[in-house]
């Protein structure tokens, strides 16, 4: 498997196990969203958000210690060819979460329902993308 | 328009040494994977990869790919 495809993959399993669990919170109504600045819900973000990153960071020294000539090599044209097709498929997420969060929520309900609609969306944008490499890689995979 | 690009790397490569899809690769500047990827029809090069391949195995493009269909 080649490292970007690691990488892909990398991304997509952070991305589940930290936002994964942060949703399934916030659905639950485990945290009232009610109330601002709501300190709770910062802190719930900040401890997802810092889970993120220490998987990511964790993870890719690891990939770059797996294959360090892997890791250097810049992308090619295929890996190229295909970020710039699930970019696409991701940026129609996130547009239109854009407008569903920034142009219909607004109009009856405030505070963290709609940044909780936002970091939603964001993410899903995310893994539209990152799931997209990982089949487009598995796709071509010889 | 439909049609299939075919290719005839892989007979050119053991007509060349037999030659590695990493060593074919590193030549052209992409991914064994990617030569990989190109033998088996599932990526399509861009021009200039298809060029470069002609080159190293010095004949012309429709020796390397072959376009079948309408």
């Amino acid at each position: 498997m080649p490292f970007r495809e690691k990488s892909a993959w990398l991304a997509l399993i952070a991305i589940l196990l930290s936002f994964g669990p942060y949703f399934a919170i916030v659905a639950s109504g485990g945290i009232p969203m009610e109330g601002l600045p709501n300190m709770r819900m910062m802190g719930l973000y900040t401890v997802v958000c810092a889970v993120q990153v220490s998987i990511l960071a964790i993870g890719h020294v690891c990939l770059r210690q797996a294959s360090p000539v892997d890791a250097r090599t810049p992308p090619d044209e295929r890996d190229r060819a295909l970020m710039y097709r699930c970019r696409t498929r991701a940026y129609y997420v996130l547009i239109t979460g854009t407008v569903l969060v920034g142009c219909f929520m607004p109009f009856y309900t405030t505070g963290w329902r709609i940044v909780n609609a936002t970091i939603f969306m964001i993410s899903l944008a995310e893994v539209v993308y990152y799931g997209s490499l990982v089949a487009s890689y598995r796709k071509q995979a010889a | 328009m439909k049609g299939v690009l075919s290719n005839r790397i892989r007979t050119l490569r053991f007509n060349h040494g037999e030659m590695s899809q990493s060593d074919l690769g590193q030549r052209i500047g992409v991914t064994r994977q990617t030569i990989a990827a190109i033998e088996a029809g599932k990526y399509s090069p861009t021009l200039e990869a298809a060029f470069r391949i002609a080159a190293v195995f010095n004949v012309p493009l429709d020796e390397v790919f072959q376009w079948e269909g309408d």
